[in-house]
């Protein structure tokens, strides 16, 4: 049996070129990632566009209006420009964390390079559209109203450190969970193993981390949803304060 | 939203901003030369930030918007 850690192993299956003397290589996360973005691709292009939706076309109509929705509550009708960046990114992550629960896939967003760069670019996002659109004015974000000027310099301290830490959180969140759930799911599995090698006793024995796996699949496939809800919801949080600075 | 996602959530929010006032006053003393008071400094400014984050995040402190409606997540 693997150990549970090697679910995450990346692995190279050629190379496409060299930038700066490193290789560039096509591994099995690049591998998932593609799978993932064709899926999405067949999704929402693929489906035939009746009046009276079928299954999977009710199934894009939906994801489309919920994507809509959360972003409207949250931003504002203005944030409704940065719909097609909301929604690639919520379906890409949706995509990639449950093809992740197939069994013998890969999941992309286990690594945290993956999850750290789709912060960075929500968090520059943030920051250049801010500036661009509200010029100083962006500042205020670090600046909340109603506060008494002798104390103003360490709440604004704060905030700045607040905005900071907002892509490390934001990925590390992704992440941990994704991670965590499968090595939980590995390590639990491999218990049917080796309860099973012990014979009859045994295999009475491995029904109880059998039934565990089952009830941990279904956990995962709810991680596996909320997560990539829960990424969305903050990146449309923080393009709010990139369009309404002031708090 | 399920109680460990909530707390996974938060736990991210805390530790996220320690870090990165770690982060900080370690970068700021490397770069002045004012080791230790770098890193006091911002891992006190960090902890306060991943408090701040922490209790907007679990919606004790509620921020308003422009329209006056209530910012929910």
């Amino acid at each position: 049996m693997d150990d549970p850690i090697h679910q995450f192993n990346i692995v190279e299956y050629f190379t496409l070129g060299h930038i700066g003397g490193r290789p560039i290589a096509f591994t099995n996360s690049a591998l998932f990632m593609i799978i993932a973005v064709a899926g999405i691709t067949l999704l929402l292009v693929g489906t035939q566009r009746s009046l009276v939706p079928g299954r999977l076309q009710s199934l894009a109509e939906m994801s489309y209006e919920f994507v809509a929705d959360m972003l409207r509550s949250t931003a504002g009708t203005e944030g409704m420009r940065f719909f097609p960046f909301v929604f690639s990114i919520f379906m890409f992550v949706l995509f990639v964390n449950v093809i992740g629960l197939i069994p013998y896939s890969f999941t992309v967003t286990t690594h945290i390079i993956i999850t750290a760069s789709l912060a960075l670019m929500v968090f520059f996002t943030v920051i250049i559209y801010g500036f661009w659109r509200n010029g100083v004015a962006f500042l205020k974000v670090f600046v909340p109203s109603g506060i008494p000027i002798y104390i103003l310099p360490v709440v604004t301290a704060i905030e700045v450190m607040s905005f900071l830490s907002r892509p490390l959180s934001h990925s590390v969140r992704l992440f941990a969970n994704m991670l965590a759930g499968h090595i939980t799911l590995k390590v639990f599995a491999g218990f049917i193993g080796l309860l099973g090698a012990w014979g009859a006793l045994g295999w009475v024995g491995a029904v109880l981390p059998l039934s565990l796996t089952v009830a941990l699949t279904a956990l995962e496939l709810l991680v596996a949803v909320l997560q990539a809800y829960v990424f969305a919801i903050l990146t449309c949080i923080y393009l709010n304060d990139a369009i309404h600075p002031g708090h | 939203m399920s109680g460990f996602a909530r707390g996974m959530r938060l736990s991210a929010e805390l530790v996220g901003g320690v870090v990165i006032g770690f982060v900080f006053g370690w970068l700021f003393d490397r770069w002045l030369g004012t080791s230790p008071w770098g890193l006091i400094v911002f891992l006190l400014l960090g902890f306060a930030a991943g408090v701040l984050n922490v209790m907007r995040s679990a919606g004790v402190v509620q921020e308003s918007r422009p329209d006056g409606r209530e910012r929910k997540s």
